[in-house]
């Protein structure tokens, strides 16, 4: 099932492409303009998402993927999105230790102290190696 | 003699303390990638693309280049172990590694493996000496045709190379080309699919597109894997050492697996995946003992694993003689050298000799390092194996993401990377391969480029463009491995409605 979503999705994302495709102009063989390669690659990826689909329909054969950990990948998915949300508003020391402390529970460390420790130091350690070593301008 | 002169000139560079640093600093991360399951080679260089900034150039590409050979020592070493492969090029060495482990012979198939590694690694690099540079002076003479005509046949080759399902990476292969088109056109200076965000116009970043996908998508995979623990053997020095028989059997293998791996290599895919398969096939073809395949014969893993070190090498070649990368690996390895601003390709050995003939040098040292380090120490790189993941997994995301904000200091790269990262996981999920994504996004400018510009040139003819000598023999490769995989298809397609097996 998982399998089919994703290739409807390819399809859906490939058809809006070669709708935004056509605002640009194709020129002929003599004088190919910038709309040349993305129609044909859209046309290209529309056919072969269609073809893929069809198959997957046609076919009985079950996929059999191996079991994920639903509920964590949702929580880590919000931790990303905390992330890239705060980043600029709290700045990166903070940011990086409560994200930090965040995954580290999430991916089942034992106790507070430790996970704790571990997002303390890492934060200010990934601080001095970006922000003084590399020179990185962080929020 | 001018080949010979220049490589001693390439040792005179890669044994300058920082670049020597630098090559044992990569083998040792490659051998680490290689052994710990759930974190490949790709997704490392990418994670490491920023901190190569403060580098010199040259001793970012060599360490690069070290973590790329590094990994196929070191994958070998769970598969014969634990039964789990590192990298997907040693799933062949589970075959027989893993029952001669159970054996008690762990410790010999991990020497033969190791030295078979260096001889068929050597045996590729020589051929890189020796290829590379005519190569790279026959590519001079290469234009727009030609150019479009090796990504084309890249791309073909690529969708059925990669393992998975043909339809599924042309896809995927189709999709990084449309995504190649996001950005200012080259040609026009018009802004395509940028919706009016200017950090569009600037086009995907290689580098954010292989840290989403490969290095958020991978955490993700591993974080929310669930696991059951493994017992790890316990491997000691005194083991290591292969019986005279174990020896005899092992000689020829290995050299028959580097000359295959190296002649996959130059084709584009995954050549150390299928370079392994073939040499594996090709073993129980020549072995006396071919029942014994799967029961823990020693043929089964002195061949696969020469054979993926071996191609590693050969892929080097299209990467720095023509500046095409036709592997995930090599794609990743192009934008390390674009991040240093250097070009790889037929100009490269003229305009930058040291780094060129440095970097070679550097993998002949890097291969003597890999010897030394997988043998005598590989009992501590085996007690890696139980790092807590749940630790290292959340350090590597900041990593990650911090790496990604400070490639263009740009927050709207930073979500990039989650939406990458997620869509990764996702890919991985369904069984689409993601890299024919990201060597159709490297392949795809090319392609355009290619294509337009030699439409101009030849008034607009295909024909003329498609039957200049070089072009024409290029894409007769590409037809004649299409006309196959066509066929393929089809007769897959019959023997499946007449429930036979072909």
């Amino acid at each position: 099932m998982a399998e089919k979503i994703i290739t409807l999705f390819f399809l859906l994302g490939s058809s809006s492409y070669l709708f935004f495709a056509q605002h640009f102009a194709f020129g002929t063989l003599n004088s190919p303009k910038s709309g040349f390669l993305p129609i044909l690659s859209g046309i290209l990826t529309l056919l072969l998402s269609l073809i893929l689909l069809y198959k997957q329909l046609r076919s009985n054969k079950k996929v059999v993927l191996d079991k994920v950990h639903w509920t964590k990948f949702i929580f880590i998915i919000i931790g990303l999105l905390f992330y890239v949300s705060f980043l600029n508003s709290i700045g990166y020391f903070a940011a990086t230790f409560i994200f930090l402390f965040y995954l580290l529970k999430v991916a089942d460390a034992a106790g507070w102290l430790m996970p704790l420790l571990v997002s303390f130091s890492s934060s200010a350690i990934f601080y001095l190696i970006f922000a003084n070593c590399l020179s990185v301008t962080l929020p | 003699m001018d080949i010979f002169n220049m490589l001693l000139q390439g040792f005179w560079v890669s044994v300058i303390p920082g670049n020597l640093l630098a090559c044992i600093i990569g083998v040792i991360i490659g051998t680490l990638v290689g052994i710990l399951p759930g974190i490949d080679t790709v997704s490392t260089i990418a994670l490491l693309l920023p901190f190569s900034y403060g580098m010199d150039s040259t001793a970012a590409l060599i360490m690069f280049a070290g973590i790329y050979y590094g990994s196929k020592y070191g994958g070998s070493t769970t598969s014969i172990l634990i039964n789990v492969p590192g990298e997907a090029a040693s799933v062949v060495t589970c075959l027989d590694g893993y029952p001669m482990a159970q054996k008690g012979r762990a410790g010999a198939a991990l020497s033969v493996s190791a030295i078979g590694s260096f001889v068929a690694g050597t045996i590729g690099i020589v051929g890189l000496t020796l290829l590379a540079p005519p190569l790279a002076k026959a590519a001079l003479a290469f234009g727009p045709p030609e150019y479009f005509a090796i990504s084309l046949v890249g791309l073909i080759f690529l969708s059925k190379l990669t393992g998975t399902s043909t339809l599924k990476s042309a896809l995927m292969a189709a999709i990084g080309v449309m995504l190649s088109t996001v950005g200012l056109d080259s040609m026009s200076g018009i802004s395509r699919f940028s919706f009016g965000i200017d950090e569009l116009d600037r086009g995907f970043d290689l580098s954010i597109l292989a840290m989403g996908i490969f290095g958020i998508g991978e955490i993700l995979s591993t974080m929310t894997q669930i696991n059951t623990a493994t017992d790890i053997p316990l491997v000691k020095f005194k083991d290591l050492y292969p019986t005279r028989e174990e020896w005899r059997r092992s000689i020829a293998p290995m050299f028959r697996g580097g000359v295959v791996g190296f002649l996959v290599g130059l084709l584009p895919g995954p050549a150390a995946t299928i370079s392994s398969y073939l040499s594996y096939a090709l073993e129980k073809k020549c072995s006396k003992n071919p029942d014994e395949f799967g029961y823990g014969a020693i043929e089964g893993v002195a061949g696969p694993e020469a054979a993926n070190n071996s191609a590693i090498s050969a892929t080097m070649i299209p990467l720095l003689s023509l500046g095409l990368p036709f592997c995930g690996a090599t794609a990743i390895l192009l934008s390390g050298f674009m991040i240093h601003g250097i070009t790889p390709g037929p100009a490269l050995i003229t305009e930058q000799p040291a780094l060129f003939w440095g970097l070679i040098a550097s993998m002949y040292i890097g291969n003597v390092l890999l010897l030394i380090i997988n043998l005598p120490l590989i009992g501590i790189f085996v007690q890696l194996l139980k790092t807590p993941l749940h630790i290292l997994m959340p350090m590597v995301t900041v990593l990650t993401l911090t790496g990604a904000y400070s490639i263009n200091n740009s927050m709207f790269d930073l979500i990039w990377v989650v939406i990458f990262g997620i869509l990764g996981f996702l890919l991985r999920r369904t069984g689409f391969e993601p890299s024919p994504l990201l060597i159709g996004l490297v392949l795809g400018s090319g392609l355009e480029r290619g294509l337009t510009q030699g439409l101009i040139i030849c008034n607009g003819s295909i024909w003329a463009m498609i039957t200049r000598p070089i072009s024409a023999t290029i894409l007769s490769l590409g037809v004649i491995a299409l006309f196959y995989n066509v066929v393929r298809w089809f007769t897959k397609i019959n023997c499946a409605e007449k429930k036979v097996n072909c």
